[in-house]
Parts: C-alpha cells; structure tokens; sequence
C-alpha cells in the first residue's frame, strides 16, 4: 500500500521526475529570501520588487489551477510569496509614511 | 482579416480572458522592478533575492517550455528576467567585494 502510493507520487504527471516539481519548488527561495530579508532595515527594499512579488503571487495562484498538469505545489508557493510580500510592503510602508506622520505630530 | 485575427486572440485558449496569458504579463513586472532597481545603489540589492530569482527563472523557463499549454510568453519572461536579475547579481557581488581579487590582482601588475 505505502509502496504503492510512493510509486504513484514518483510517476505523476508533476511529480519529482518532471520540472513541473522542481520548478515550484525553487520558487519557494524567493519567499524564503524574502523571509531572511525581514531581518533588513526597510529602507533596503523596493517597492517595485515586492509589490511585483505579491501581484505575481496572487495572479500564479489562480494560474497553477488551470494549467495542465494542474499544479498544487505552484498555488501554494505563489500564495506565499504573496504573503510574504504583503507583510514586506507593509513593513515599508509603515516605516515610510507612519515614522513621517509620527515625526509631524512630535514636531507638533 | 485583421479583426477576425484580433478576435481569435482575444478568444484564444491561451489568450486574454485567461491566466495562461495574465500568469506571465504579472511577471514581466520582475522585469521591470529590475530595470527600476537597476537605477538604484548596490547597497540596495537584496543579493538573497536577486541569487533566488537567478535559480527561480532558470528553473521556470524549462517549466514554461513543457506546460500545456506551451506558454512562450512566459518563457520570454523568465529569460528576460534571468538577465536582468543576473546583472542585479554581479552588481551586488561586485559591491560586496566578491569580485575584488581580480581587481587586487591587476594593481601588482600595473
């Protein structure tokens, strides 16, 4: 039974033997980048980069669904990179625009 | 003919009402966040992101080439993309001091 399920995981259309495996799950780094990068200064990130990583994330998870092989490792690689992403851009924008109006009311 | 073929893209399988095109056009923005950043110092590149989009398009643009269907928009993308994140790269190593021996080594020379 074990062995079976195994050789039926090993031989699936976007299992291990085929890039639709490998592919997704590579794109895991980028979320785990991006994880290692909350350790940053926010004035390090790019609002360009992380608003793209959580657009891409969001727009992938429903891509993964409708491609053939339908592909459940890509949805939930891309869902957290769009998580991870949201939370960088909130970090920046915090630090942006809530240190500024902080600076304003002391200034006050 | 040039709206009946405007018509078959629009219709397409792998045409605008569908994320088999949208999944890529949202990519093309790395492209453009990298070209963006390309303006930026060094200091600013995040060489955890920049080696991980390296390894990330590589990988997707094998994956590109054997989805169903085939998407050569996206294959398009990651290959621009792995330029542009390369370059980020060295721009990032070269800041960091990586690449230093090479220029420590031409100054004996000089």
């Amino acid at each position: 039974m074990a062995t079976s399920k195994l050789q039926a995981l090993w031989n699936h259309p976007a299992g291990p033997k085929t890039i639709h495996f490998w592919a997704p799950t590579f794109k895991w780094g980028i979320s785990i980048a991006n994880i290692a990068d909350f350790q940053k200064p926010p004035e390090t990130l790019s609002y360009p980069q992380q608003i793209v990583i959580t657009g891409t994330g969001l727009v992938w998870s429903r891509y993964s669904t409708v491609i053939t092989p339908k592909n459940w490792n890509l949805f939930s690689v891309s869902l957290g990179m769009a998580v991870t992403g949201i939370y960088q851009l909130t970090r920046k924008i915090k630090h942006d625009y809530v240190y500024e109006a902080n600076s304003i009311v002391a200034k006050e | 003919m040039a709206t009946s073929r405007f018509q078959a893209f629009l219709n397409s399988p792998i045409g605008p009402k569908t994320t088999h095109f949208w999944g890529p056009i949202a990519n093309w923005g790395f492209v453009a966040a990298g070209l963006v950043d390309m303006q930026k110092p060094p200091e600013m590149i995040s060489g955890n992101m920049s080696s991980a989009m390296c390894v990330y398009s590589a990988l997707f643009m094998r994956f590109a080439w054997m989805v169903q269907p085939r998407n050569y928009l996206l294959l398009a993308c990651h290959a621009s993309n792995e330029t542009v994140q390369l370059y980020q790269l060295s721009r990032w190593a070269r800041a960091q001091g990586y690449l230093s021996s090479k220029k420590e080594e031409e100054k004996p020379s000089q």
